[in-house]
This record gives C-alpha cells, structure tokens and sequence, in this order.
C-alpha cells in the first residue's frame, strides 16, 4: 500500500514537479550560478567565474544606483499614499449611510484595468494639451509637462499606480472590518465609549495585522514597478523613471547580459524575501495574541 | 474453510508501541450477520477498515472466500460498505449515487436502470430519485448509502456505526430495516457499532473488543448470560450488571457492609474451592422481590432502602445502596415502591457471576 | 441605534465619498464617453462638461471601433488571449489541481517537505525568474510560439497551495465508497473532487484569465509575430502607431477593458471573496 501511495503521489505531483523544476527551481539555480559569471547569453562560450566581481559592479554602476534610488522613490510615495488611501476610504464606505454597493464598484473598478490600459489612457491625460492640462488652466495654473519632465514624470506615474491600486487594499480592509466582531463595539457603547475611542481601541487594534500585510504586499508591490514606466516613457525621461525590475530586464533580455541581470535578480530577490519574512514575524505575533483573545472570549 | 478468516490479524501503526488490533483469530460463516462492539478506540472499525482495504494488515493474514486478501485492492474484494458519514457522492443525485458503482462495472444501461429501480423502490426513495444529498434528512441519505451498497450484488457487506448520526427513534426503524434485508439478501454482514443494544437485536454472533483484542465470541443470549469476563458482563445489558467487591470463605459470601449469604451447592462446585477476595455480578432482573422467590431461599433475605426509582412503564428499575456501593433490580411494573421504602430482596443463586479482582475471568464459566 | 448626531456624520459621509468618487472615475469616464467621438470633437470638447459626456448617436457613433476592427488585427489579438486563457485554465486546473490532491491526499514520500517548498516559493518575486525563462524558452526555439507563452505559465505554486487548501478538507471516506464503486483516483479526481470543488475551481479560472488577460511582460518577450500577439502587446503596438488616433486609442483601451469587466461582473463574489482572504489569511 506504501508503494501504491509512492507511485500514485507521484504521478499526481509529477506534472507540476517538471514543470516547476524546468520553470522555477532551475531558474534560481541558474540565477544564482550566473551572478558569479559574465555569462553573455549571445556568447556563453566565453563565460568565466567573476565570484563577488558582479555583486561590487552593479553597485559602482550609476544606471542601477539610480534605479535603486528611483524605485525607493516610488515606494516612498506610494506606500503611504495607497495604505492611508485604501484605509481611509474603507472606513468612510464601512460607515456610510448609503450607496456602499456602488462606492466599492467605483472605487474598484481601475484595479479591473490592466496596467498596460491604463499607462496607455495616462499617458492621454497626461499630454501637453491633454485633459488634465486643460482643467488646470481652469484654475490658471500653466500647462505641465508631466511625464515629459525628467521632475515630474517619477510623481505622475507614482499618482496614477495609487490611483489603479487603492481599490484592492480597499476591498481588503472593508473585509477585515466586516469580520470584526459586532459585539465589541456593542460592548464599548455601554462603557460609554465615544465614536473616536471605539475607533483608537477597538477597529485600529483589530486591523492592525491586515495593516501590516497590506503596508508589505503595497511595499513589495512598488517595489516591482516595471510596466508603467516601460509603457508611459521607457524608463526616461532621462533615466528618471527608470526601476530595478527595469534594469533587471534590459540588462537580461536586451543586452543578454544574463551574470549582470542575475546578480541584479539576486540582490532584489534577497530584499523581496526580507520584506516577506518580517511581514510574517509581525502577523505571526499579532495572531497570537488574537488567538488568546478567542480564548479569553470562550472562557 | 469458513467465509472469511482471521488469522492472527494484527495492526500496529507506526510510532505506536502497541498493536491497535492485536492477534484477532475468527471464522465468519456465509450469510452470517456479525456485530463487532466495544467501546470507542477497541479497534473495531479499525478491523472492519482491515477487511474492506483501507488499513494495511500489519500481521497475519485475512482470508475471504478462499482467497488470501492481504494485498488486494478493496474494489477486488468484492464487499459493498456502508459509511458512518454516509459518504454520498455529494454532486450526484439519489438515483446516480445508487447506479455509480454498477456504472464503473460497465453494466448495460437498462440493467443498471432494472437494479436501481429494485433498491429505490425496496426503500422507499422513489420520490427522492432527483434529489441531492443536500436536500436528503439523515434517514434518506443512510437509505441512500444502502441503498449503493445492496444493488452491486456482493456477497460481504461491511457496515461501520451506520445509525450513529441518526437520531434514536429512527435508529430503532432503520435496525428492524436493515435485519429484513439482510435476511432477504442473505449476504454476510459485519455490523461495526459501539451500542450494545445493536448488536444484540440484530446480530446473529457478536464480537466483543476491548483495547485491541477479541474478548469473547458468540451469540446475543450466550453473551448475555454467560460473560467469560467482568468486561463483558459489564458492557452487555442495560442497566449494567451490578459488581459488588465481595470476600467468599466456606461456602458463604461476605459483602463489604457486613451483609452476607449462602451459596447454592451448584454455585460452590462451579467455584471449585476458589476463595477469597471477588467480584460478586448479578444482573438487576436476577434480583428478585416478588414472595415466591423470597420463599424458596428464607435464609438469604437481604434489605435496603430506595434512593432512586426509573418507572419504565413495563417494569421498573429500583437504585438502593447496598454491599458499599450503589445497586439497581429490574423488577416487575406490580411492584411498586417508593424512595424511601424499606425492602427486602434475595440474589437468585444460580444467576450470580464470581470475577477474579485482578484479571476480570469469570470463575462461573470456566468449564 | 443610531444617534441623530451620527445619522448627519454618514450623510455627509455619503457626500464626500459621492463626490470623490467622481473624481476618481473622471479618468474612466473621460475615456468611454470619448471614444465615440473623433479627435477634432475631443480637442473642442475639453474644456467643457462636453469632455464627459459621449455625443448624440448618430451613424459616426462607432467610428473609432469599426476603425479599429477592420483596419487592424485587434480582434484577432483579443480572440488569441482568450485561446491562451482557456488552453491555461485547463492545463492549469489539471497540473496544478492534481498536485494539490497530492499534497492534501496522497502520504507519498516527502509530502510535507514538498508542501513547505511549495508555500515558500510563494515568496519569490516571478520579474526575477523571467529572463532565465526567456532563456530557456529561446535556447528551446519556443520563442513566437504558443507553446512557448504556455509552458512557463501552467504550474503556479498559489494554485497548487489554494487547491490543496480546499481539497484537504474533503471527507476520505467518500474516496473509499468511490473505490468500493470501482473508481479509480484519477476518474476520483476529475469526476468526484473537482466538481465537489466548484468554488475554488470557478476561483482559480477567474485568476488564471484575469492574470493572462492582463499579463504584459511576459507576452511582449515571447511574441514578435504580429499573429500571434495578446491583446495587452497589441494594443501597445497599435496605440504607439503615428496613425492612430487619440479617439482610436480610447476606443482599443475601452474594447480590452470589457471582457474583464464582463468576468468581474459575473465572478464579483469569488473574486471579492479571493481577494479579502489573501488578506484575512495572512492577518
């Protein structure tokens, strides 16, 4: 019977076993082989071992310092603009009257647009003589440049991701609030808490791990910015909206620098899983005490 | 050679330092309807799981018409099975859950449609042929699951505690359903449950487990009135048999409050000259207050006072405290008495058991 | 109850939220209402309400649609990514389905140490991986073929861990009664677990369409020839053409936009519900 187990768990798990050794696991060990070479992929004859040669180059390397630098960039502003965002608006349509089905259709509905459509219709607004432009000058501000600025299109690109992406940790966070126990604020209104204590103590607390999921998962997702930029400008003007992911897939697939690309893989791949593990020991501590919590409540 | 036999069947999970079901040797005749009862964890579905091909036979070897089945598939074995859950095929209705099996046997269409007809219409489900399970109460579905193992014709039927999920009115319909089948298919049947009452009504041998192994074979009444051990004494008949710890010197029995009586002649030869430190066990019925039994043995009267009765309506069942610890008669509806009443009573000398304190044998039954 | 006070606080709620959200949908509104007008009627239209409001219909109505329908393959490129969607789907459900059986089912050896490298290469970020698969798809002579688009795209370690998530729960004995009935695991598999799994099968089809729906990287690596591209790839190559007009532009980004609308219009349920327990999974 042990056999028939071997034999049957195999052939169940053996299609996708190929194929995630064939797509996954021989991939990270190549990518991890290749970061200690100069592997060109147009002449693998000529590869060397380079050891640490790679990992001191990318960081001497002004594209990829800037890069790196553009892409803190568009995390700094668009982590705190999505989270505060998503929240905000979550607790706004949790609390109103009216019109809650249509409020989250609306805000949701850029998230069912792809990325490409949406770069394509930005790029509309955005232009010289474009819609947006017009409404300024409504209020007497000049026309902008926007993603023709080497200053500008970093910001107007990290608007617009916010703009698609806020619905997502929306929809999130009014399904963390709609699984907060009723009887709680029950229990606050007869201590006599107010609208602002019930919130402080009761919803911040109970959210607080979707907070930190959603702070990571918007984190890491800014973190992989690659198609806006490459559809709205190519990474320019000037290199300004130029990402890591970027670089990572010209290095790769245009210039077939596949030692350099690796290493690159590498290095974000390593920050990806940092952000990953220390998401996990937050939420893991959280959910004990949210287990304790049950218990006390059974009790 | 028997039906089915057991020979030295063992299983012994592994980490585990003790056999789940240890050495179990049986023969089952063809057409016999076995009930195999004990507590939970005795290893009895655990058994059955082993005759079906679910648990591998970590020793020993099972024999079924013949034929070694150690390593056979449960679909060669030729057994039908019905599930304590039931088990429906949850997306299929009434009438493609009865046929599936006769389906996958590549049965003609008419013939698979003349077979389920047969079961739906023995019980009872005609108007439930569309539903689903969903839609179905627990007596429907178990119908149902019979229903799927009486059409594929086997000559083994298992059934593991098929009437635990229903509720006890149903229960007792379902038992007298399942006995008419059985005995109008006349396929052999091993009965899995943990309710003694089961398996006496409905089995014609029991099997009683206790921790793994067989603690005595035999038909309802033989068990009921001849336990090999305390443990079997105990877990058959309701209420349970009462044990009192007694002491036996010179033909006489001294319970632990002082009381005591005289054994019949017939009693001290089935003990054979044992003595000493006992468990006396006497069923409540063999307790006996009536004025004829109270007649026939004058010297061995004894008296307690009611602290509880359970008014059955066919007879009554009368808790007094006595021989340190707490004692219950079955006694006739005519006699009536109250808590509080004094009452005298005699233990009816041929009925009463002696268990060893430490193994549990019962000296009685030991010739 | 409600206090009064808090009554006046949601209605303003209500307000606020009204307004905002018309801001937030201008840029989508912007783009339906003038996609049926051609780009001098858009330029004279900005400034003005006019700019969110589509034009009367009349027989120029669908101009810009019709343009792009005939005069370029776009349609051919919607009908290409949803044969690439439906062949993934189906090999998806199949592969990644019956590894997720595996790991909630099956005791075959190192089932728990698989389960545990599955889960952890939920991690890795897929960008990284891609030029390695570009590799091997080249070095395969896959590159501008479907196959090559295909293969990197079955196996999904989410699929794999949500699939086995749901099935672990499946009661075994309806496995052994389906033995009993002469069924073997794999008919069990395909007529037994996954329409008993309806919900989570019907989940991970929205998924696997809506991500090839909207994948672009990875399609614009593998196609060049203009028959076989998505739609994402091709709409960037007809929007970046010096001929197409703005009109036009907004026309084959409204065309792209609809079938995923379609699908979350009638898939809302499981996808709200798939996308909150990605967060009440990890809070």
């Amino acid at each position: 019977m042990k056999k028939k187990n071997s034999i049957m768990g195999m052939a169940f798990f053996g299609p996708a076993l190929v194929l995630l050794t064939i797509f996954l696991f021989l991939p990270m060990v190549l990518t991890l082989v290749f970061s200690f070479t100069d592997y060109f992929a147009l002449n693998p004859e000529l590869t060397h071992f380079v050891g640490l040669e790679n990992y001191l180059n990318i960081f001497k390397d002004e594209l990829f310092v800037q890069s790196f630098l553009n892409t803190v960039k568009f995390v700094i502003i668009i982590v705190p603009c999505q989270c505060i965002g998503a929240l905000v608006l979550a607790l706004a349509i949790n609390k109103a009257a009216h019109c809650k089905k249509y409020f989250k259709v609306a805000f949701f509905v850029p998230v069912v647009m792809s990325l490409a459509v949406v770069s394509t219709l930005w790029m509309q607004i955005y232009s010289p003589e474009g819609i947006l432009n017009t409404l300024l000058a409504n209020f007497g501000i000049d026309a902008q440049p926007f993603i023709h600025n080497a200053s500008q299109a970093l910001p107007s690109i990290a608007v617009m991701s916010v703009w698609q992406g806020v619905g997502y940790q929306m929809i999130i966070f009014l399904g963390g609030l709609q699984n907060i126990n009723p009887a709680l604020y029950e229990a606050a209104e007869m201590d006599h808490a107010s609208s602002w204590q019930q919130f402080k103590d009761i919803t911040l607390p109970e959210l607080k791990p979707l907070c930190v999921f959603v702070f990571i998962t918007v984190t890491i997702g800014a973190f992989r910015m690659l198609v806006q930029p490459m559809v709205m400008t190519g990474g320019g003007p000037d290199h300004s909206t130029y990402t890591i992911v970027y670089d990572i897939y010209e290095t790769g697939t245009v210039n077939w620098e596949m030692g350099l690309a690796s290493t690159m893989a590498i290095v974000f791949t390593v920050f990806v899983v940092i952000l990953t593990i220390i998401q996990n020991v937050l939420t893991k501590d959280k959910e004990g005490k949210k287990h304790g919590i049950k218990k006390a409540k059974a009790n | 050679m028997s039906f089915i036999e057991f020979k030295n069947i063992c299983k012994r999970y592994p980490g585990s330092e003790k056999n789940t079901v240890d050495n179990v040797n049986l023969e089952i005749e063809e057409k016999e309807f076995i009930a195999f009862v004990g507590p939970s964890g005795c290893g009895k579905s655990t058994t059955l799981r082993m005759i079906a091909g679910f648990e591998e036979i970590t020793g020993g070897e099972l024999y079924i018409d013949g034929k070694k089945v150690n390593e056979m598939a449960p679909r060669d074995r030729g057994i039908a099975m019905v599930f304590q859950n039931y088990a429906l095929y949850p997306h299929m209705t009434v009438e493609k859950n009865i046929g599936y099996g006769l389906k996958n046997m590549k049965l003609p269409a008419d013939e698979i449609r003349k077979k389920v007809d047969w079961a739906i219409d023995i019980l009872g489900l005609e108007e439930y042929r569309y539903r689903k399970p969903k839609n179905l109460s627990g007596g429907q579905r178990q119908r149902v699951a019979l229903g799927r193992a009486i059409v594929k014709n086997q000559k083994l039927f298992l059934m593991d505690e098929p009437l635990s999920n229903l509720d006890a009115k149903l229960r007792v319909s379902m038992r007298t359903e399942i006995s008419k089948l059985h005995r109008e298919l006349g396929a052999t049947t091993i009965y899995v449950t943990h309710d003694q009452v089961e398996a006496m009504t409905m089995a014609d041998r029991i099997v009683i487990m206790k921790e793994g192994v067989i603690q005595q074979v035999g038909r309802p009444m033989e068990l009921y009135d001849h336990p090999v051990n305390q443990f079997v004494a105990g877990f058959i008949g309701s209420p349970q048999m009462n044990f009192f710890d007694v002491k036996v010197e010179d033909g006489r029995v001294y319970f632990s409050d002082g009381n005591q009586i005289t054994l019949s002649d017939g009693m001290v030869k089935k003990l054979a000259g044992r003595s000493g430190d006992m468990i006396l066990g006497i069923r409540g019925e063999d307790i006996k207050m009536d004025a004829q039994n109270m007649d026939i043995n004058d010297e061995n009267h004894l008296h307690a006072v009611i602290t509880d009765t359970e008014v059955m309506g066919n007879e009554n069942n009368l808790y007094f405290s006595f021989g340190g610890t707490q004692a219950v008669a079955r006694v006739s509806k005519y006699e009536v008495s109250q808590i509080g009443d004094k009452v005298d009573f005699v233990f009816m000398p041929s009925k009463m058991h002696f268990f060893d304190r430490e193994t549990g044998v019962n000296y009685t039954e030991l010739q | 109850m409600v206090s009064k006070k808090q009554k006046r606080i949601n209605w303003i709620l209500v307000a606020v939220l009204l307004v905002l959200s018309v801001f937030f949908l201008f840029p989508v509104i912007w783009m339906l209402a003038n996609s049926f007008k051609p780009d001098a009627a858009i330029t004279a239209d900005m400034n003005s309400v006019a700019a969110f409001i589509p034009p009367a219909p009349d027989g120029n109505f669908f101009d810009n649609y019709i343009e792009i329908i005939t005069n370029t393959s776009f349609l051919r490129y919607m009908g290409n990514t949803l044969l690439y969607a439906a062949i993934l789907i189906v090999l998806g459900i199949i592969v990644n389905g019956l590894a997720g059986y595996a790991l909630a089912k099956i005791n075959f050896p190192f089932r728990e140490q698989w389960l545990l490298i599955i889960m952890m290469l939920l991690i890795v970020p897929t960008e990284t991986v891609i030029t390695i698969h570009f590799l091997i798809i080249a070095k395969a002579g896959l590159l501008n073929t479907i196959l090559g688009y295909i293969l990197p795209a079955i196996v999904n370690p989410f699929n794999i861990f949500l699939f086995r998530q749901v099935f672990v729960s499946l009661p075994d004995d309806v496995y052994e009664a389906a033995q009993l009935d002469f069924c073997g695991p794999v008919k069990y598999f395909f007529t037994m677990v996954l329409p008993m799994s309806k919900t989570v099968v019907a989940t991970v089809s929205v998924f696997t369409f809506l991500n090839v729906w909207n994948d672009y990287l990875w399609p614009s690596l593998v196609f060049t020839s203009s028959d076989l591209l998505t739609a994402q790839i091709g709409l960037n190559s007809i929007t970046s053409n010096e001929n197409t007009t703005m009109g036009q532009t907004l026309a084959v980004i409204t065309l792209v936009t609809i079938p995923v609308i379609i699908i979350y219009s009638l898939f809302s349920k499981q996808i709200v519900e798939g996308v909150t327990s990605t967060g009440s999974k990890e809070g």
